[in-house]
């Protein structure tokens, strides 16, 4: 019982997800599809913050599930976290599928089959576990990525998307077989004492290994140089899937990412500035961050430029990670900026889900010239998100980006904070830039402009996300608590 | 176990099965080739896998992950097959330098 219950989020999911296909096989109705698939990862969320207050240490029996799984306050935070982020592109997807004339109900079932593979990825504690989570979410993403058919930039995104996302597993799974062979551990506690003990049998192979497996993190969290395939796959994926991989998706892989490095590679010597891995995940951080800042300003595309500005999101979030060797409260902030970035993330691209319409899709900056002025209601939450996005005081995005540099100030890496500060405000050019276009610009005589779509569900997603980003961005404190917490398990 | 080939042995084939998978990955440009790259890419994974599990034959660990690599790549495929085809019927052409709608 006390097993069910530790496990009762993903549990729900994947009941939810099976109820849900039945529900689309039988009923006649459609419109209530997005809604279930909302309420079900909702309940997850809802069942994972049950669980955290109930508290981990009243439950009995876990030790069962080890190595495979692993539930503690990390991965109820991501539970919660990624249950969060699909909650809200599922009704973005309600609104969007509709309106573009492409709703079916598979797009929920794959979103919320996604759902269960990051969240196991949260959870997991061996190798074979994160694998099978890691296909599963990706598989999810693949399919939702292609699902406009008749669309050739949907198809193309979705061909790129899966070339380099096996080819990125197959990378990851080649070096946790190096890791494998040289310590005879998959599971990551395994692999931590094996590797702290120094009884590796073959140390070459185990540093061929751990690089390995960083590159593979690297593709999945989209970290330049390893980023080719993200703008394409966002710019093509039908918007409310680019928003499902830009939260959901990533916040899967960040929780890969953290506990890979910090559980499995987590002794002194990997983690040490002179024989260990923050070297090179300092070199990406600081890469990712400028060379996707610099594209993200020379995109004509809104959309593009969102991919970019993901690309070096996960650029911020690896500078936390780098910091985090440190302790201090480095690991805490990446878990808040996490947070912060996913509802400022859903609700820009719910705000550019709303001011365009079927055939009249808004997707270059020109699309959006004058449409604060004609339409002031639909144009707020772009500009709200983007300036969230950006760093604007008072949202969540300011706070998140103050709390991961000032830890970073903390913690004693100088350099990388103002790297990333000075990033963070030229990255601010591009999001203002599409304030610029909204309320500054007339759109050119004869040009076609992009016509705002009306939807109930994309208007609930926004407001959600907008309590969120000014909740947090106003009192976030205990948000901060409940991300400090969740960091104990992996420090 | 008799004359057994050396442990070492396998390790080199799974690396030039590697090797091989990668560059045929990032040189060839048709998707068809790209997937059966990936294919022989796992089949690295899996042979060291499985070889590697001869160390510590007291335990099964290499041999299981092996089966559940199969698995999820058999599903994996399904899917990628299908979106291959669905590009091939847009564009009739399975060449990804020809696919190129989306750039910067």
């Amino acid at each position: 019982m006390d097993i069910l219950i530790a496990l009762s989020p993903i549990v729900a999911v994947s009941v939810g997800a099976l109820l849900l296909m039945l529900a689309e096989a039988f009923s006649k109705q459609r419109s209530g599809i997005a809604l279930g698939a909302a309420v079900i990862q909702a309940s997850g969320a809802v069942f994972a913050g049950a669980v955290w207050i109930y508290g981990l240490d009243a439950l009995s029996g876990l030790d069962v599930l080890k190595p495979w799984l692993i539930v503690d306050r990390f991965t109820l935070f991501f539970d919660m976290l990624i249950c969060l982020g699909g909650a809200l592109a599922s009704l973005l997807a309600g609104g969007y599928l509709r309106e573009h004339r492409i709703e079916r109900g598979e797009f929920y079932a794959l979103m919320l089959f996604a759902t269960i593979g990051a969240m196991m990825i949260a959870s997991a504690g061996d190798t074979l576990t994160l694998f099978i989570g890691l296909e599963t979410m990706s598989i999810g993403a693949y399919a939702m990525t292609a699902f406009r058919r008749g669309s050739q930039r949907s198809t193309e995104a979705a061909v790129k998307y899966f070339l380099l996302g096996s080819f990125a597993a197959a990378l990851l799974l080649y070096g946790f077989a190096l890791l494998y062979g040289a310590t005879g551990h998959t599971d990551l506690a395994g692999l931590a004492a094996s590797l702290k003990g120094n009884e590796t049998q073959f140390p070459q192979l185990a540093v061929i290994g751990m690089l390995l497996v960083i590159v593979g993190l690297a593709f999945k969290v989209s970290a330049v140089p390893f980023h080719a395939w993200t703008p394409d796959a966002y710019e093509g994926a039908p918007t409310p899937a680019t928003s499902y991989m830009a939260v959901a998706v990533k916040a899967g892989a960040f929780a890969m990412l953290m506990r890979v490095l910090f559980v499995a590679f987590g002794d002194e010597r990997s983690m040490s500035w002179f024989a260990g891995w923050p070297p090179v995940v300092a070199a990406l951080a600081v890469v990712t961050m400028s060379v996707a800042n610099l594209i993200a300003g020379r995109q004509e595309s809104v959309k593009r430029m969102l991919a970019y500005s993901s690309i070096a999101h996960a650029g911020y979030l690896l500078v936390g990670v780098v910091c985090a060797t440190r302790g201090g409260e480095a690991l805490s902030s990446v878990l808040f900026y996490l947070l912060t970035y996913t509802v400022s993330t859903i609700g820009a691209f719910g705000g550019l889900i709303l001011c365009g319409s079927y055939g009249k899709e808004a997707v270059s900056y020109e699309d959006l010239s004058g449409l604060g002025k004609r339409n002031p209601a639909v144009a707020l939450p772009l500009a709200f998100f983007c300036m969230s996005l950006a760093g604007i005081p008072p949202t969540a995005g300011f706070f998140g980006k103050w709390y991961l540099i000032k830890s970073a100030m903390d913690g004693g890496f100088h350099w990388l904070a103002i790297i990333a500060l000075v990033n963070s405000v030229f990255g601010a050019y591009y999001y203002l830039r599409v304030l610029v276009f909204l309320y500054m610009r007339e759109p050119a005589a004869g040009a076609p402009v992009a016509v705002p779509m009306k939807s109930g569900y994309v208007a609930a997603a926004l407001i959600l996300a907008a309590v969120f980003v000014v909740m947090l961005g106003l009192s976030p404190d205990s948000a901060i608590d409940v991300a400090t917490k969740a960091t104990i398990a992996v420090q | 176990m008799g004359t057994d080939i050396p442990l070492f042995h396998y390790v080199v084939l799974s690396g030039i099965l590697f090797a091989i998978g990668g560059i045929g990955f990032m040189v060839r440009r048709n998707v068809l080739f790209s997937l059966l790259s990936i294919e022989i890419l796992l089949n690295a994974v899996n042979l060291s896998l499985v070889a590697f599990n001869r160390l510590r034959p007291q335990n099964h660990t290499g041999h299981i992950l092996t089966f559940f690599v199969i698995a999820a790549e058999a599903a994996e495929v399904a899917v990628g097959l299908a979106i291959v085809i669905s590009l091939y019927r847009l564009k009739r052409t399975v060449r990804v330098d020809e696919a190129d709608l989306l750039r910067n």
